[in-house]
């Protein structure tokens, strides 16, 4: 093959949009807005997980706190006829993610398991992701963090303590997705098998609200879930194309 | 060793009109000195041409080559896939590719400007004050002391306010 | 007789120059001093404080992420447009008018995009790994991401930073030569250096003016393009209110406009306390003044256009920002830019206005009051409201961000007063061009 050929070939490659289909994995999760009861497990469960640091009340008071999963609420209506609803919000880890394009050194990309990766390591704290993020699910450094003795014991090995100055965001654990990796490699298999790798706040929901796998294996859980009617996309006319698929609340007196 | 007539004139017109003489006279082109752009030089000296405009075509040029192989290359380097958009993604790197072009041509500009005024002077050169403030004055380089005579006739008869005698060093 | 005069004249110039860079009155160090101190107590004590304990000391928070570092920087960097830009444009069309004023037009260009990287500095989480986003091969095989509307921002920049030091630089040459043979000392030296060995000979003076006139022609796009990519910063989002077609040409409009602005400021300044009263006069105001009414026109209708595509649009998101920005939180600054941005300009129709000094100073410093406001609002009031209704939060700006802005104030001040000690701050050879060239015989002839 002669120079031209091989530079057009390349050319091609490189000019496909949506190079992302080719990743190993499609990690997806789905929220099932029905079985939710809105205790906050997840966000608990997330914190443990991922070192995340507690701000205290008046950092809380002026916006900076931190959850990499949130429970949002909304009320309609006035006192007696108050209604509540919530929807847990968390990285939407999309495949034409906003945040990503926007990163001047490339701090932020996607990884080969069509995650949105963040390097904290990288970052240099423009923090124009979170602006272009429509789900305002990243998560800024304003300080130093520390944990009071003996807290520092339960932070997790397998988790970097992020410095002032970055940003940071869900992962959706990709401390466990990649160990999950890992074993199936030392048992000879190729992927990992459905239900094998659970983030935290899936492994912790108690009504089971939360489902997390693999969506390019047609047999998953959530591949299955994501074909429910029940089923849509946050923000979907943002065309961000996210991972997160949730499952609508049925009421019974449905307006 | 070579000298030079001097003349200082008090206005561009009569040093122009000097220089023409000089160079009429079979003088070697006379150099003028002001202190502000003297208009009609290129009337009574001849046409000048300047090589800048091919110093910013070539630098804009190869700015914008550079620029694209910049971004598209580096993109390539170390693959990033973001936002799912293509690796070498077009609308963005036709932006640096502009950016590079005018920061290229601004430099291979001032290369040009450098290079064709002979810039920055490493030499002693001939040079008055006076024609930093209000004067015109115009040199002439004579190889022998018969042509420097006649330089200095012709500078007087045109109105000279003041001819001196300068020695150059080879150079 | 009348040559004599004018040759007296063209002496003057020199004398008057020369004077303005070596005489130096007490309240000059007044001034200085006062600059100095404020930029070093407002603007790097603070900046200090923050690089210590994190970008917490400013007011951001999680919505709005970006603050006033990021519209002073906007500010900043429009400020700096209509220096470069103007004195090209008029280069080119051979506006006499535009010799007596561009050198500290365009040296206020160069002074604020300093500024502007600076606020980039404090603006960013970690400013000591700034390089990051330079293009540069490095052992981590890493480079920039140059699909980042950001990384357009910093090539844009360096190269409008490179390409206006250099044309102002390059206009000087000849009266760094001019004054290089009137000083002693170490600034002897350093104009020797700066002058690179001009004699002022026609092919120089050829050359000059080639080189000259390709820069410039290089410049006006160039500084359109900046702050259009900086516009992009935000259009280029999805964010409601920011991600709008119009901003390109929004931003550019209003950059030239606090720039004209900024530059009658300074025009002022100079004429007062500079002793430059003959060259700058009534005409460069009045002209100033037709320009600023004209870009105040552009900007409000972009302006009404802003507001009407975002109630054109019909989504609930944009009707939200629009509501919000015209009756919420921020509602009252929004009508101030409203008033100082797009009724008083109103004024300068009257050219008696435009003539006298004083109003024309207030006017300007009001403009471009009005126009922070525009910056701050752009930044505030749309990252405030954005589409999750559950991470609502509205903004206000620390202590230590409002002493960083003061303190970026006073760093251009000081900066600026150090320029017109070191750069002759008007062009000798082209005050004396348009003074007219000394004829024979006494003829009389005014260009």
């Amino acid at each position: 093959m002669n120079f031209i050929d091989r530079f057009m070939a390349s050319w091609r490659k490189y000019r496909k949009p949506g190079y992302y289909e080719e990743f190993d994995y499609a990690w997806t999760m789905t929220v099932d807005l029905d079985r939710c009861t809105g205790c906050g497990a997840c966000v608990t469960a997330c914190q443990a997980e991922n070192n995340i640091p507690i701000v205290g009340e008046k950092e809380l008071g002026r916006g900076r706190e931190m959850q990499w999963i949130r429970i949002e609420r909304y009320w309609e209506g006035e006192y007696p006829n108050a209604k509540l609803s919530f929807i847990p919000m968390l990285c939407q880890q999309c495949d034409a993610a906003p945040c990503e394009t926007v990163c001047p050194v490339s701090a932020t990309y996607h990884n080969q398991d069509g995650l949105n990766a963040q390097i904290y390591n990288r970052c240099i704290g423009t923090r124009s992701c979170a602006v272009y993020c429509p789900y305002e699910v990243r998560y800024f450094n304003y300080y130093d963090h520390h944990w009071d003795a003996p807290l520092e014991q339960q932070l997790n090995p397998d988790v970097t303590v992020r410095e002032k100055g970055v940003m940071e965001k869900c992962t959706f654990c990709v401390q466990r997705i990649r160990q999950a990796k890992d074993h199936a490699k030392d048992d000879g298999r190729r992927r990992v098998k459905d239900g094998e790798v659970q983030p935290a706040c899936v492994q912790t929901c108690p009504s089971e609200a939360l489902t997390f796998g693999d969506r390019k294996d047609a047999n998953s859980v959530v591949a299955k879930k994501m074909n429910d009617p029940r089923a849509y996309h946050v923000l979907e006319e943002t065309n961000t194309l996210p991972s997160v698929v949730y499952l609508k609340k049925v009421r019974a007196n449905a307006d | 060793m070579t000298r030079n007539a001097l003349g200082l004139f008090r206005d561009p017109d009569s040093a122009l009109a000097a220089a023409g003489r000089l160079k009429g006279a079979g003088f070697e082109r006379p150099e003028l000195m002001s202190p502000i752009p003297i208009h009609g030089v290129e009337e009574v000296l001849g046409p000048k041409k300047s090589v800048i405009k091919r110093f910013t075509l070539v630098g804009g040029l190869l700015g914008a080559i550079s620029g694209f192989t910049l971004a598209a290359w580096t993109a390539v380097l170390y693959v990033h896939p973001t936002g799912g958009r293509p690796i070498i993604t077009l609308p963005p790197f036709l932006i640096i590719t502009y950016e590079m072009t005018i920061l290229f041509g601004i430099l291979a500009t001032v290369l040009g400007f450098l290079i064709s005024a002979r810039f920055p002077a490493i030499r002693e050169r001939i040079y008055v004050p006076e024609t930093a403030v209000d004067r015109f004055a115009v040199v002439v380089a004579c190889s022998s002391d018969d042509l420097l005579q006649r330089a200095e006739s012709i500078l007087h008869e045109a109105g000279a306010e003041e001819v001196r005698r300068i020695a150059e060093g080879d150079s | 007789m009348q040559t004599e005069v004018r040759q007296a004249r063209f002496a003057d110039v020199n004398d008057d120059v020369v004077r303005s860079l070596v005489v130096t009155g007490r309240n000059y160090y007044i001034a200085l001093g006062i600059a100095g101190f404020v930029t070093l107590t407002c603007f790097f004590f603070p900046w200090f404080y923050q690089l210590y304990y994190g970008i917490g000391a400013a007011g951001m928070n999680s919505p709005t992420v970006w603050g006033t570092y990021l519209a002073s920087f906007i500010f900043w960097i429009g400020l700096s447009h209509s220096g470069t830009l103007l004195s090209c444009v008029l280069h080119l069309t051979n506006s006499e008018w535009r010799k007596a004023m561009y050198r500290s037009a365009e040296a206020m260009t160069f002074f604020s995009l300093f500024v502007a990287i600076t606020m980039v500095m404090v603006h960013i989480g970690r400013p000591w790994f700034i390089h990051w986003a330079a293009p540069y091969p490095n052992q981590m095989g890493l480079w920039p991401n140059f699909r980042s509307p950001l990384m357009f921002d910093v090539m844009a920049i360096m190269t409008y930073l490179t390409g206006s030091g250099i044309f102002i630089y390059m206009g000087a040459i000849p009266d760094f030569a001019a004054v290089r043979d009137r000083t002693t000392g170490w600034r002897h030296h350093l104009y020797v250096l700066l002058s690179l060995g001009w004699r002022g000979t026609d092919k120089e003076w050829h050359r000059l003016g080639w080189a000259y006139t390709f820069l410039a022609v290089l410049i006006i796009p160039l500084a359109v393009s900046v702050h259009s990519i900086v516009s992009w910063d935000f259009a280029l989002s999805i964010v409601p209110g920011l991600h709008q077609t119009i901003f390109a040409p929004y931003f550019v409009v209003g950059a030239i406009y606090s720039g004209t602005a900024g530059i009658v400021t300074v025009m002022f300044v100079l004429r007062k306390y500079m002793n430059f009263e003959h060259y700058i006069t009534k005409l460069h105001f009045d002209n100033l003044g037709k320009l600023l009414l004209l870009l105040s026109l552009l900007w409000t209708y972009i302006n009404m256009l802003e507001l009407f595509t975002g109630w054109f649009s019909g989504t609930s998101t944009e009707y939200e920002q629009l509501k919000y920005k015209l009756t919420g939180f921020y509602a009252p600054l929004y009508w101030e830019m409203i008033l100082f941005c797009a009724v008083a300009p109103l004024l300068l129709i009257s050219r008696k206005f435009r003539t006298s000094f004083v109003p024309m100073l207030i006017l300007s410093i009001a403009i471009n009051i009005g126009m922070y406001t525009e910056r701050f609002l752009i930044v505030a009031t749309t990252l405030s409201r954005q589409y999750l209704p559950g991470s609502w939060r509205v903004y206000v700006p620390s202590l230590v961000e409002i002493s960083i802005l003061v303190g970026s104030l006073a760093l251009f001040v000081t900066l600026f007063l150090l320029f017109v000690k070191i750069f002759p701050s008007i062009s000798i050879y082209e005050i004396k061009e348009t003074m007219g060239v000394p004829k024979k015989h006494g003829e009389h002839h005014d260009t």
